[in-house]
């Protein structure tokens, strides 16, 4: 194999360190970044030596934990140094100039992963990263560990929110269209996100009492004043088969969940958002909701209760990276549950939704809010599966 | 100990930490979990914006108009280069989409060189769109799939607060020189995103340390302003003059700002206990 010509890069290598050179403070921040590693002791770090062809050494084992590495680039170009697991990079160092070196300090998991070293044709290396002591003392997750999963959930629910308000405006403008059929087939869309946040909306009692009454619960029943929201709009498209009297319900309903927006927006992270709120949706729909259904005009539960299973999901999938090393019985007893649920569903399945839900007999029912108790029982260990550790 | 209980005891530590002059650096808060949020669905927006721009950009090649190809490269760039911290975790796909030829043995010549700075290449070096209907259909596919998987991931924290000092660092390393868009010379455009994207950064997490560190964040802005006025010098109705219209002074003003901001947010990290 050749060398590879030094025509551009090497200029532009040149050019540019004449430039960073001219600019004072360029020196200033290659010569900070060589400080902050000498105040560590020189053992503490794992040496690594980047050639034109290779890594030097080109396979590491190092103890799991906080690692820090001192690459030193003794090709003739600026390269990379990576820790990647599969295609994701683990930690890097950028632009390493030739004949310099950079530290770089990685939080490293048990596993094998491989190292870049300079060009992408060279071949890479390997990292294997072996249990230690250190990193097993500590028993629960960690805060730090929770940022990321909350941060997750936080922006689903701001999503799911969005696409909650922006349905009940369709859903209004179709009412005000005068437009029958139009607002039947945007009821379910409009629900769905409402009820993929349910098991964080729910704990608005006065907005739960405006946006999701059922007339059940009303002393004069689809006749009361209070009968509003979602199932008031129901009743109207699928019992009444008439749009009367329903645009001020629709444009409540669309003040009301824009309320809603807000108030999820700004409800304070906690973890309990994440190992709490599913049992208790799963709860609910296990004890009386699943048996009665909700939806007495459009027979539409089953589309109600996926979207709940997707709500609770979202959570213990954000969750599984925290939840798998430190309770692994518990990640796989939540997954049984949720599939027996997911499972069930499907078989209630037509081709273009799910069937009516004033077909499916009871005995369906019983066994499907059977299995939701089992997933509330596998999700209620979640608060206990993770306790912070400090 | 109950989860919620730990997790009071933090909120209390927090509470305490703020406004007090000894604050421990090293707590970590859930009041870090909004501006995370925040800034993952600016990235997602941006990846949207990405697609968009690029399915554009592929079809003006594809067309075979090189002119209008010139035109929509800078702009198409923008997005992916705001979020640049994130978007380099997917290391295939880095490489795929923004690697320079200085990065392959047999530079331009080689046969794996893709993505927008092959494109950026043969629509210069060479005045035509002739050979780059598949390097065009594979950016993007690329950055589609970048668009997923990016809306498919948990954002490591550390990456996101670090990304303000990563964006800088990267334009005062290999950006300031001109050896980016060597050939189309719209660095500006690149650079304008690589600040909007550090200072997005930099804003969401600000009110966790403006009380602690009214200084330090001034010192950012000041900074953050400067390259914004030098930049804005060079803007144009339709976005910015090539790089080669920089003066020698302003290239001075910017380098030097760079490497200050660049050090500065170095310290983010650090200050919300994510070293």
């Amino acid at each position: 194999m050749t060398e590879p010509a030094p025509s551009h890069s090497m200029r532009f290598a040149v050019a540019g360190a004449a430039l960073l050179a001219i600019a004072g403070g360029a020196a200033f921040y290659f010569a900070s970044q060589a400080n902050q590693g000498s105040k560590q002791e020189a053992g503490d770090f794992y040496e690594v030596t980047v050639t034109a062809k290779a890594c030097e050494p080109n396979a590491l084992t190092v103890p799991a934990g906080k690692r820090s590495f001192r690459i030193l680039n003794s090709s003739d170009r600026p390269v990379e140094w990576e820790i990647l697991d599969g295609v994701m990079v683990v930690e890097e160092r950028e632009n390493i100039a030739p004949g310099f070196k950079s530290t770089m300090t990685a939080r490293l998991v048990p596993g094998e992963y491989e190292i870049t070293c300079g060009l992408l044709s060279n071949p890479r290396g390997t990292l294997t990263v072996t249990p230690s002591e250190e990193a097993e003392t500590a028993s629960g997750p960690s805060l730090r560990a929770l940022l990321g999963p909350l941060s997750e959930y936080k922006v689903y629910v701001a999503l799911q929110s969005a696409e909650m308000v922006a349905g009940a405006e369709a859903l209004a403008a179709a009412i005000d269209e005068g437009d029958l059929e139009k607002a039947q087939a945007l009821y379910v869309p409009a629900r769905l996100p409402y009820k993929r946040l349910e098991q964080l909306a729910y704990r608005f009692a006065d907005l739960e009492n405006a946006i999701d009454p059922v007339a059940d619960y009303l002393e004069k029943r689809e006749a009361d004043a209070a009968f509003t929201g979602y199932h008031r709009i129901e009743y109207g498209l699928f019992q009444e088969q008439s749009l009367e009297g329903l645009a001020p319900v629709a444009d409540k309903l669309v003040a009301d969940v824009t309320t809603l927006k807000d108030r999820l927006r700004s409800m304070k992270p906690s973890t309990a958002m994440l190992t709490d709120s599913g049992a208790t949706i799963a709860e609910q729909l296990a004890h009386g909701r699943i048996e009665a259904g909700e939806n007495r005009y459009a027979h539409t539960d089953l589309d109600d209760i996926a979207a709940n299973v997707e709500g609770i999901r979202k959570t213990t999938d954000v969750l599984k990276p925290v939840l798998e090393p430190h309770a692994p019985q518990v990640a796989a007893e939540i997954d049984a549950a949720l599939q027996q649920v997911t499972a069930e569903l499907d078989a209630l399945k037509t081709q273009d939704g799910f069937v009516s839900y004033d077909e499916v007999d009871a005995k369906t029912r019983e066994k499907l809010s059977q299995s939701f108790q089992s997933l509330a029982a596998a999700l209620q260990k979640l608060t206990d599966a993770i306790q912070v550790s400090s | 100990m109950h989860a919620w209980k730990a997790l009071s005891v933090a909120a209390l530590a927090f509470a305490i930490g703020v406004g007090s002059a000894n604050a421990k650096q090293e707590d970590i808060t859930l009041e870090l979990v909004e501006p995370l949020a925040d800034y993952k669905i600016y990235v997602a927006e941006n990846t949207k914006q990405l697609v968009k721009d690029t399915t554009a950009f592929v079809a003006a090649i594809k067309d075979g108009d090189v002119e209008k190809a010139k035109s929509l490269f800078g702009p198409t760039r923008t997005s992916y280069e705001k979020i640049e911290p994130i978007a380099e975790l997917f290391s295939d796909l880095d490489v795929s989409i923004d690697a320079r030829a200085d990065d392959y043995e047999k530079a331009e010549q080689d046969p794996d060189f893709t993505g927008f700075h092959k494109i950026e290449y043969v629509l210069w070096e060479k005045d035509t769109t002739d050979g780059l209907d598949e390097i065009a259909d594979k950016l993007l596919a690329d950055v589609t799939d970048l668009d997923k998987r990016i809306n498919d991931l948990t954002f490591p924290p550390e990456k996101v607060v670090g990304g303000a000092a990563v964006l800088m660092e990267e334009v005062a390393a290999t950006k300031i020189s001109g050896e980016e868009d060597r050939y189309s010379h719209t660095d500006l455009w690149d650079f304008d995103a690589n600040f909007a994207g550090s200072k997005k950064i930099f804003i969401l997490v600000k009110p966790l340390i403006v009380e602690d560190d009214p200084e330090f964040v001034a010192k950012v802005e000041e900074n953050f302003g400067d390259v914004d006025e030098t930049l804005a010098k060079y803007k144009t109705d339709d976005g910015f003059v090539s790089y080669e219209e920089l003066t020698d002074e302003d290239r001075t003003v910017l380098s030097a700002r760079v490497n200050t901001l660049a050090e500065d947010l170095s310290t983010l990290r650090g200050k919300l206990g994510l070293d």
